[in-house]
């Protein structure tokens, strides 16, 4: 990126022409270290240092206050959902207790005028609901009361005497591998889920020994007792395996767990919840938040240099746009990675924990930085951060939510972080294809937007759209840069088409046809590749740096169509991720999937190679035509090669099938 | 503007000068596109946690997803119970197996989803299940387990009624209820309704702390305007712009069938808290006139005082849902009124201490 601008220790490198060529290169390499180093320096002191002390007291301040309030407001229980159904009931009623005990309910009298003007959505006589209002309204507060009467009977029932009478039903739960081999022997797994929690866990458990149940909050303890607690307590049954999760979200009836004597290893059927990690995931979330705030100052800073020419002095000092680039975003990347690493201490994640952070914080300020020198004013600045923030949270968040579903997950390196959470192991190839996509997406975003970091784009105030071109078009200087250009925009392909797989799952869960999904995935995966073959082809046009000619567009579209092909097939990595274990994984990732059929035919293989590199020359030379005459006919040619992307892999895919 | 600058009221209302300051702003949002950008963010947010919550409800309640049978295999002395009870389930097919080792081998051949083995634990049924290994279904099967374990208890109870000295109440019959009804007033709403307030405070911050930074603020103030009518003309395209949104959202929410009742005091609400955090917003400008300090106080202040909040009787989200689901109460309204009067006494201060600020200290 940085073009060999003089340097200023420059003069003591001409004297060294016969030095050997390691010689000069820790030379080069002392001056880039010093420069960076400087620049840093003055960020930290001269502008993240810089607010001043009034007003670090008071966001110091509002912080801690924040702090002390936590505590009130949880032991208050927020409920958001507070008196949204009005049931009508009686205090001699039986439901009487069941509504009144729970929030979401506002008790009234019963009438069945207020059920008819919508006024009460449930009305109860005696022991019955006698009337409800027939909305999505009142059959959802039916619901609710279904629910918290199960709730108040048990918390009713753990009052009891006899307790073999009030719980009757005592299961426990055990999670055994079903596979050829025959793995039955109970006692030999446990809940990979919980393990890396029992710290905690572990302490409530001990604790409890002999009713534990002294109010859980909710969503904490759900999965709680893992190995830990079993280890400890288990005394009765040699039921190593199993599971009894605590009645965490049983609001309201804390006498829950008192009821079990015997230790952790059996409970009522109310106790059992699915396996889901959720205090892992908010423990994760915990990772991603202070990268926002990290960001609000970089973009902040990046975006001040170009305000009133400021930068203007960095960049006629005798330093290369890539060192003042690094020596700005140092102390922000060290920042994000301090914090992480303190989290990781306290969360006692391991080192992995950190390294699945790393790309984030990349990502993060790369955007920002890109978006930082794409905005015209801080109010731009503003809601391009706050695009930034959401969107990559969720790339970050959303895909961690299924990490013990499916290997999707693992597009996100938050997900490493979940599974270090957890104690569970992780494989090298697994590694890679969380955090590869995105560190290659964060250099490519940083390297557009150094070739936007100079005098002529800085101080201009050009529209968004534009300067994308311009970033765009910086680095094609002849038709054969198109390839390389295309090669850099792969990481950017692949996170979205993940993505856009991603987005998919959900849908195979629901009952959309899978062929309408595929068919969806594949549009969109066309729409993604087709923007990347092209885009940049048409700035080219755009700045005018081909010819208007027949030839040059056929040329410039076989130059983008080999560099995606050669680019693509760092793809490969899905496979090590054990990504063909996901059906949709399998028909979005086409050609790798193809491959795995073991089909034997040497002539298949060939096909194999060739017919994909066919097909994104003869896309990318469409669109090409397309932009050499403007922004309409580039649309049309786009839609046209879109559409015979998806054509080509609807064919694969049902020649696969046969 | 005016050509007689002493002749205030010879100002006609389109003329006002804080009303050209907000038009200024307001197209300076529309050239450069922030506003869309801004609709944009949060179409974002709320088809993100729609999605959210679609995964986490079918990951907690599979059953709301509508999926395939699920088998499961029943042994052991006590079977009759639990087959006379999956017979009433839906979605769930019990097979008797003679022994649990019958049972079990059918599991690891993959003919059941489950199995269920009721043996007898002093007075109590106890069901050793076996599942497979974490996966989508078996969150799907356990869901289904749990339920058909809960009518089981429950027959139970009552059969062993005699020996209980206190009685449970009759759970009522199951309905066809949306299991998102709840999410979608009690944190969908209030999150779209709030983030445009939200929004417009941080702007302000920025369309004021910009003029003073890139020095523009002199420039205004050559024309006959005084700090006070800039940062009114300011405030007021901030303030507008949010309930415009809010209304956007509340036709964009009818229009996929969630009706939003009490329209009105809603964007009470709305206008009331854009007022508070937009005043806030200004008055930490032309207090700290400094964009970068301005921002960061604004958040930390803004969320404080959404913590603070949480201490009223109502927090403004509960207010706002029971508003948007037509349960409002009469502390719904009288929470309605307070911010409304918090807004306009917020104001005045502001404008009392702008005007009391030296304009050439910026």
């Amino acid at each position: 990126m940085s073009g060999g601008p003089p340097r200023p220790r420059g003069g003591d490198t001409t004297t060294d022409d016969r030095s050997s060529r390691t010689g000069r290169l820790g030379d080069w390499s002392r001056t880039r270290a010093e420069n960076v180093t400087r620049i840093a320096r003055w960020e930290v002191t001269k502008n993240a240092g810089g607010v001043d002390r009034r007003t670090v007291i008071i966001a110091v301040l509002a912080v801690i206050g924040l702090g002390a309030m936590a505590p009130v407001a949880v032991s208050q229980g927020v409920s958001l959902d507070q008196g949204i159904y009005r049931v009508g009931v009686v205090p001699e009623d039986p439901y009487y207790d069941p509504v009144f005990l729970d929030p979401t309910f506002r008790v009234q009298n019963p009438s069945s005028a207020a059920v008819e003007a919508g006024k009460q959505e449930i009305r109860i006589v005696g022991p019955q609901v006698r009337e409800y209002a027939d909305t999505t309204k009142g059959r959802a507060a039916v619901d609710e009361l279904r629910s918290s009467t199960m709730r108040y009977n048990d918390g009713i029932m753990g009052l009891e005497d006899n307790q073999s009478a009030a719980f009757p039903v005592v299961v426990n739960l055990s999670y055994v591998q079903r596979d050829a081999t025959r793995v039955v022997a109970p006692g030999e797994q446990a809940i990979a889920v919980d393990s890396g929690e029992d710290e905690e866990a572990g302490g409530g458990d001990g604790a409890g020994g002999g009713g534990d149940g002294s109010s859980d909050d909710g969503s904490g303890d759900e999965n709680g007792d893992g190995t830990a607690g079993d280890g400890s307590d288990a005394g009765g049954d040699g039921d190593s395996d199993v599971t009894q999760p605590e009645g965490g979200s049983n609001v309201g009836s804390s006498t829950i767990g008192a009821r079990l004597t015997g230790g952790g290893t059996s409970g009522a059927p109310s106790d059992i919840t699915p396996p889901f990690p959720f205090r892992s995931l908010v423990l994760a979330f915990v990772f991603v938040l202070p990268l926002n705030f990290v960001i609000q100052a970089y973009g902040s800073t990046i975006l001040s240099e170009r305000i009133n020419r400021r930068g203007e002095l960095l960049l006629v000092s005798p330093v290369s746009r890539g060192d003042i680039i690094v020596g700005k975003t140092l102390p922000y990347f060290a920042a994000a990675i301090g914090v992480a690493t303190a989290i990781t201490l306290v969360l006692r994640g391991s080192a992995i924990s950190v390294l699945a952070i790393v790309p984030l914080a990349m990502l993060f300020l790369a955007a920002t930085f890109l978006g930082a020198m794409f905005a015209r004013s801080f109010k731009e600045l503003t809601f391009v951060t706050v695009t930034i923030t959401v969107s990559l949270t969720s790339y970050a968040f959303v895909p961690a939510i299924f990490t013990d579903v499916t290997p999707i997950a693992l597009i996100s390196p938050l997900t490493l972080v979940v599974r270090d959470l957890q104690g569970q192991a992780i494989g090298l190839g697994q590694f890679a294809f969380s955090t590869l996509p995105p560190t290659l997406t964060a250099l490519t975003l940083f390297g557009l937007g150094a070739g936007l970091y100079r005098e002529e784009d800085m101080f201009t105030q050009r529209p968004i759209p534009y300067k994308v071109l311009d970033a765009l078009a910086g680095p094609i200087t002849r038709r054969r840069s198109v390839a390389l250009v295309t090669a850099v925009l792969l990481p950017f392909v692949l996170v979205a088409e993940l993505v856009v797989v991603a987005f998919m799952y959900p849908l195979t869960q629901a009952s959309i046809p899978f062929g309408v999904i595929v068919f969806a995935a594949f549009v969109g995966i066309a729409l993604v590749e087709e923007l990347a073959k092209s885009l940049h082809v048409y700035a080219g046009y755009a700045h005018s740096r081909f010819d208007d000619t027949l030839r040059t567009a056929l040329v410039v579209g076989l130059f983008s169509g080999i560099g995606f092909f050669l680019a693509e097939k760092l793809t490969l990595i899905a496979r090590l991720a054990d990504l063909q274990e996901v059906e949709i994984g399998q028909a979005a990732l086409g050609e790798q999937a193809l491959l795995q059929t073991g089909v034997p035919l040497p002539i298949l293989v060939v096909a194999l190679l060739l017919a994909p590199l066919a097909l994104h020359v003869v896309t990318a030379s469409i669109s090409a035509l397309g932009a050499r005459r403007g922004r309409r006919s580039y649309a049309v040619a786009l839609v046209i090669a879109v559409a015979v992307h998806v054509a080509y892999n609807l064919t694969v895919v049902t020649a696969l099938a046969q | 503007m005016t050509e007689s600058d002493g002749d205030s009221t010879g100002r006609s209302l389109l003329s006002d000068p804080r009303l050209i300051i907000a038009k200024r702003d307001l197209s300076s949002l529309s050239r450069e596109k922030t506003i869309v950008l801004a609709l944009l963010i949060q179409l974002f947010v709320a088809a993100f946690s729609s999605f959210l919550v679609v995964g986490l409800t079918s990951l907690y309640n599979p059953g709301s997803v509508s999926a395939g049978e699920v088998v499961v295999g029943v042994a052991g002395e006590h079977d009759a119970p639990l087959v006379r009870a999956a017979n009433e389930q839906d979605g769930l097919r019990a097979i008797t197996y003679p022994t649990p080792e019958t049972a079990r081998e059918a599991y690891q051949d993959g003919r059941v989803h489950a199995v269920m083995l009721a043996g007898d634990s002093g007075n109590r049924i106890d069901v050793e299940v076996i599942a497979p290994q974490e996966s989508i279904e078996t969150t799907l099967i356990i869901d289904q387990v749990r339920t058909l374990l809960e009518a089981v208890e429950r027959d139970e109870r009552i059969a062993r009624s005699d020996h209980l000295d206190r009685s449970t109440v009759p759970v009522p019959e199951k309905v066809d209820a949306s299991p998102y009804f709840g999410f979608t007033y009690t944190v969908l709403v209030p999150l779209l309704l709030f983030l445009p307030p939200f929004i417009s405070g941080s702007v302000a911050v920025d369309a004021l702390t910009e003029e003073i930074e890139r020095g523009t603020l002199e420039l205004l103030r050559v024309a006959p305007l005084s700090l006070v009518d800039i940062v009114d003309g300011k405030a007021l395209a901030m303030i507008l712009i949010a309930p415009l949104q809010a209304l956007l959202w509340v036709t964009l929410l009818g229009w996929n069938g969630i009706d939003i009742a009490n329209l009105g005091q809603l964007l009470t609400v709305v206008t009331a808290l854009t007022t508070l955090v937009v005043t806030l917003g200004l008055s930490l400008g032309v207090l700290t006139a400094k964009r970068r300090e301005a921002q960061l106080l604004y958040s930390v202040l803004v969320i404080f005082g959404f913590g603070i909040l949480t201490f009223l009787p109502e927090h403004p989200a509960t207010t706002v849902a029971k508003l948007a689901v037509d349960s409002p109460t009469g502390t719904t309204t009288a929470h309605v009124v307070g911010y409304a009067v918090a807004a306009v006494a917020l104001f005045v201060l502001a404008r009392r201490l702008v005007a009391r600020t030296d304009p050439e200290g910026l």
